[in-house]
């Protein structure tokens, strides 16, 4: 019989149940979902780098030659070693695109997925092709593409359609956030397919010689592949605390490496990291607000259904039924409902939420078989939802029938303890309105109601703070970056190698603003920690911000760390580092004189004149200026012309997706916000309504009435818009400087009109919801609340 | 003195369901100005309603009620409040005060409704409540609690005390006490308050100067007391 009043009772309520209902499931869903998609994301990764064997280290040279690669085999804990010679093409008609081209020998590190076509063979002829490559350029297997080298122009088949698990992330230069798979891709071909004149040409020029038919008598036995020129050696170790000892070898051994980098350090691997980590982050912020919030409205929601049943409660009970029997029949209603909710949550959140974010970063990174991962976690909080749910139905049904059943069948009085609301009548309170005494005394009499409706209400703003704070944040990174560090248009990054006389033209032809990059080892202990310097002769056309954002100038006699970077290593001012230029031996000491601040790269920066005064040649690799080159395609000895306008609209499309994320954010917060607010107000409006009733009878109007009514949310949202708007700050802050990696230095600015969107959308989410409860004074019938109370 | 109330062919019908039923059914009675009425009547006999019209806390369903030359059966709901405000002190069996606020807020309450209401520490005072200004109603005994209902009702100088049961909850002797207060208040202001007090204890009807019977919501009689007894003579 209790079965069959549970049905009916939750069609009765059928808003209340559909609201515990949506609330239990969007809770558990968007935590489950979210869960799914991060732990996809590391599940995915680990399965794909440990299946096609990611190298552990990577060599770095100009030539390795047949005795270079055995030795490094040689060393001990080293498993296997691969050499790859990989240059830099594009592709012949095609030259915005470009490819990066590995020769390998054989594919037993990194070894590519192969997505459709053949594995890899060394005397196959044709070319295994990057897939998302493939196809975003529409190209198939069995297609023949042209990949033009120097002067050189390779005509291959496709053979395969791959990935790999060293290009996960794979992007052009840093310039570029996401990789686009459109403009930029790799390939890899057997060292068979190496063009030999290329080979050949070179060794003419280092022999100064210009006709072949005196190169080819001079050397009757050419072999091409005894010059091919190998520049990367993949290493696989043993063991993850063996890599040190080996990375320390080889340098010391193999005198072709100029640097052995751990593949943690690559940008493909920590970008990929990067994001899981950032991902990581607004889970727990995000989905642990959110659920709270919901847990919050689900648990007012609850209640109020429980409070209504009063009189049932005390019917049943009067009619003999055991304490319980009652209590089963009503945690029943939460438990189902909760159950039920979190049940579809955690199969609908990874199915949908899950993998439309896997679907997303999969369309970034190149990982086979991305797919959400439903974790432990998820069925944890699942259940943990369900007790809550629960325990708050027992705790409030038990509270119900402690009271004898006469006391319950009346409506709800409220009790007044004495020593409590003592405080009241003293001091400021006495000077307070009625209405205000009121109101202050409800809330006092009922302190778990309104901590509830100051939680629920704070919890609102802060969203609403993040969602414009984040937006701002990334505004304000955006305008540091290229308003003020950026003072030219144009970047170019010359080729390498350029003679004087290209120089000479170049800076004649757009300005004498240039700087250098240099990679660098820095050493520390025994340890060694890559970096780079960026050597500035750019006349301001690259400027420095000190922590106050004021604008400051490089001094020649030290370096100028950035602040980050400082704060990570603990450097101080006066400290000296000892650092050496990758593939040279010799170590400088220099002194730190500064600190500058950069939000997206944290390295080392000092004066052309420093750099001189080390002894070290000034060789710039950039060009900056201000001329117009927005219809120059290619300049003679330029590797890559950068529009700064380009470039920021590209960060700021990014920002587009926040735009979106925002949006949500907002509406959430206003559902959830709107729920509790309403829910407390119901709450409490069976008790009120029997005094409301009263002071209509005296001749208090509805509206007089209404504004007593409300004036207590207007309080809770007052106290709640003081809390929210610093806690919203944090949030916001907590989120940059967690998620973001340590290359990243922003702190939360939110500006003040954020702050006011805030406050004005929190409190119209409080107005709105609380006019909607003010509507139930006029409903109050007079008679009836007076006779319910006799 | 002239007539006060004027009830023609009042009818109160409630619909439950389907079905209709005829709380007052046909009222037709007066009332003077300055008189301590009793509305008698069995449970059910349509005494509330009929007190509830009076008091403007309902709408009859037809008939006219006329109170001091006002049709208020005509007002709307607003109209209802300002009359309410102005004209009608209430008090009821289970006091209806506000369990939040103090004795005397409870009576200063009134200062937010009238313009010049009496001073409620004074008509405190009147009911013998003057050591309990700052007590919470929950540390009253019922009298007491009544006693501030009914100093809530007097501070506004109501042309119209209206009682539903104010004894009901009470022992006698408290009972007496109400009764005294309610009787003083008719008498004060130049005998010109009228208090009209709904009950099913026929003994209260030998104190008034007007006795009302109801039976199936109709009015039965509607006497003139000569000789009303004073409050002590009662053998309660």
């Amino acid at each position: 019989m209790l079965k069959r009043k549970m049905f009916r009772d939750i069609r009765f309520n059928l808003s209340q149940f559909i609201t515990i209902f949506l609330m239990v499931f969007m809770g558990v869903m968007v935590y489950a979902g979210i869960r799914s998609y991060m732990d996809g994301m590391t599940k995915t990764a680990d399965i794909f780098y440990e299946d096609n064997n990611l190298q552990d280290l990577e060599a770095i040279g100009e030539n390795f030659t047949d005795e270079d690669l055995k030795q490094i085999k040689d060393i001990e804990h080293i498993k296997n070693a691969e050499r790859k010679l990989t240059v830099m093409g594009t592709m012949e008609n095609e030259e915005e695109r470009t490819l990066q081209v590995n020769f390998i020998e054989s594919n037993e590190i990194s070894k590519f997925y192969v997505k459709d076509g053949k594995a890899f063979d060394k005397s196959k002829k044709g070319v295994w092709l990057d897939e998302y490559y493939a196809k975003n350029n529409n190209l198939k297997v069995g297609d023949t593409i042209k990949i033009k080298y120097e002067k050189e122009t390779l005509e291959e088949e496709i053979i395969g359609l791959i990935n790999v698990p060293d290009h996960v992330y794979d992007i052009k230069d840093e310039s570029e956030i996401f990789p686009n798979h459109i403009d930029y891709g790799f390939c890899y071909l057997s060292i068979n397919e190496f063009p030999e004149n290329i080979i050949k040409q070179e060794i003419m020029k280092k022999m100064n010689v210009t006709d072949e038919t005196i190169f080819n008598t001079a050397m009757p036995d050419f072999r091409a592949q005894d010059y091919l020129i190998y520049n990367y050696v993949m290493i696989d170790v043993d063991n993850e605390e063996n890599k040190n000892n080996v990375k320390n070898q080889i340098e010391e051994k193999i005198e072709n490496a100029i640097a052995v980098t751990d593949i943690k350090d690559s940008i493909s691997y920590s970008s990929y990291q990067g994001e899981v980590e950032e991902g990581e982050t607004y889970v727990g912020v995000f989905t642990g607000l959110f659920l709270f919030i919901a847990m919050l409205s689900v648990i007012t929601t609850m209640t109020r259904v429980v409070k209504k049943q009063r009189t049932q409660i005390g019917t049943l009970k009067a009619l003999g039924f055991k304490k319980g029997k009652i209590t089963n029949h009503y945690v029943g209603y939460g438990l189902w409902i909760s159950l039920l909710a979190s049940l579809l949550g955690l199969i609908i959140g990874p199915l949908f939420i899950g993998n439309l974010f896997m679907g997303m970063e999969m369309e970034y990174f190149q990982i086979p078989n991305g797919k959400a991962v439903i974790s432990t976690s998820s069925f944890i909080v699942a259940i943990m939802v369900v007790l809550v749910v629960s325990i708050v139905t027992y705790i409030t049904c038990r509270k119900e029938l402690k009271e004898n059943p006469a006391e319950t069948l009346r409506a709800e009085m409220p009790k007044v303890k004495q020593n409590s609301l003592n405080i009241t009548t003293k001091g400021i309170f006495k000077k307070m309105s009625f209405s205000s005494k009121w109101n202050a005394r409800d809330i006092l009499r009922n302190k778990m109601r309104t901590a509830m409706g100051i939680a629920g209400i704070t919890g609102c703003c802060m969203l609403l703070v993040c969602a414009f704070g984040m937006l701002d944040t990334m505004n304000n990174f955006i305008e540091t970056q290229f308003e003020k560090l950026f003072n030219f248009d144009y970047k170019l990054t010359l080729k390498s190698g350029y003679s004087d006389e290209v120089f000479e033209e170049l800076t004649k032809k757009y300005g004498d603003s240039t700087s250098q990059s240099l990679g660098i080892e820095i050493k520390e202990g025994d340890e060694k920690q890559s970096n780079n310097i960026f050597v500035d002769d750019s006349k301001e056309s690259v400027r420095f911000l000190n922590h106050d954002g004021e604008y400051i100038k490089l001094s020649d006699n030290g370096i100028y760390v950035t602040e980050k970077l400082a704060e990570t290593k603990g450097y101080k001012i006066g400290d000296k580092i000892s650092w050496h230029i990758y593939g040279e031996e010799k170590y400088y000491e220099s002194e730190i004189v500064g600190f500058d601040r950069n939000p997206q790269n944290q390295n080392i920066k000092m004066t052309k004149k420093y750099l001189e005064n080390l002894g070290i040649e000034y060789k710039p690799d950039s060009i900056y200026t201000n001329e117009d080159l927005s219809k120059i395609k290619e300049i003679d000895g330029v590797e890559l012309i950068q529009d700064k306008n380009a470039l920021e609209e590209g960060m700021l499309s990014m920002i587009n997706t926040m735009q979106t994320m925002v949006v949500l954010l907002i509406i959430v917060a206003a559902i959830l916000g709107g729920v509790i607010i309403y829910n407390l107000g119901i709450l409490s409006f069976t008790e009120k309504q029997y005094q409301f009733a009263t002071l209509k009878v005296l001749g208090f109007k509805n509206k007089k009435i209404k504004k007593i009514y409300i004036k207590q949310n207007n309080w809770i949202t007052i106290i709640s818009i003081v809390l929210g708007l610093p806690l919203g700050f944090f949030m916001v802050d907590f989120i940059f400087k967690m998620a973001l990696s340590d290359t990243y230095d922003f702190s939360a600015k939110i500006k003040i009109a954020s702050y006011a969107y805030a406050i004005v959308g929190t409190y119209i989410v409080s107005f709105v919801f609380s006019k909607i409860l003010a509507k139930k004074v006029r409903k109050i019938d007079m008679v009836t609340s007076l006779k319910g109370n006799e | 003195m002239g007539e006060l109330i004027r009830f023609n062919n009042v009818k109160k019908t409630y619909n439950i369901g389907e079905k209709s039923f005829n709380a007052l059914d046909g009222v037709d009675f007066g009332i003077n100005k300055g008189e301590f009425v009793v509305i008698l009547g069995p449970s059910g006999a349509g005494k509330s309603t009929l007190l509830n019209l009076l008091g403007g806390m309902d709408k009859a369903t037809s008939g006219e009620i006329v109170i001091g030359g006002e049709t208020i059966s005509n007002y709307n709901d607003s109209e209802l409040t300002d009359y309410r405000a102005e004209n009608i002190g209430f008090i009821f069996q289970f006091y209806n005060i506000l369990p939040t606020l103090t004795v005397l807020e409870n009576v200063e309450l009134i200062n937010d409704i009238v313009k010049n209401p009496k001073s409620a520490k004074q008509i405190l005072k009147e009911v013998g409540l003057e050591k309990h200004y700052n007590k919470f109603p929950n540390q009253l005994s019922g009298g007491e609690q009544q006693r501030v209902s009914i100093a809530r009702a007097i501070a506004k100088n109501p042309l119209l005390l209206l009682c539903d049961e104010p004894t009901g909850a009470l022992d006698s002797k408290t009972g007496v006490e109400v009764l005294k207060l309610l009787k003083k208040q008719c008498d004060s202001n130049n005998g010109e308050n009228t208090v009209i007090i709904v009950t099913h204890n026929s003994l209260i009807a030998e104190v008034a100067d007007r006795v009302i019977k109801l039976k199936n919501g109709k009015v039965e009689s509607n006497q003139i007391n000569e000789n009303p007894k004073k409050i002590e003579e009662v053998n309660w």
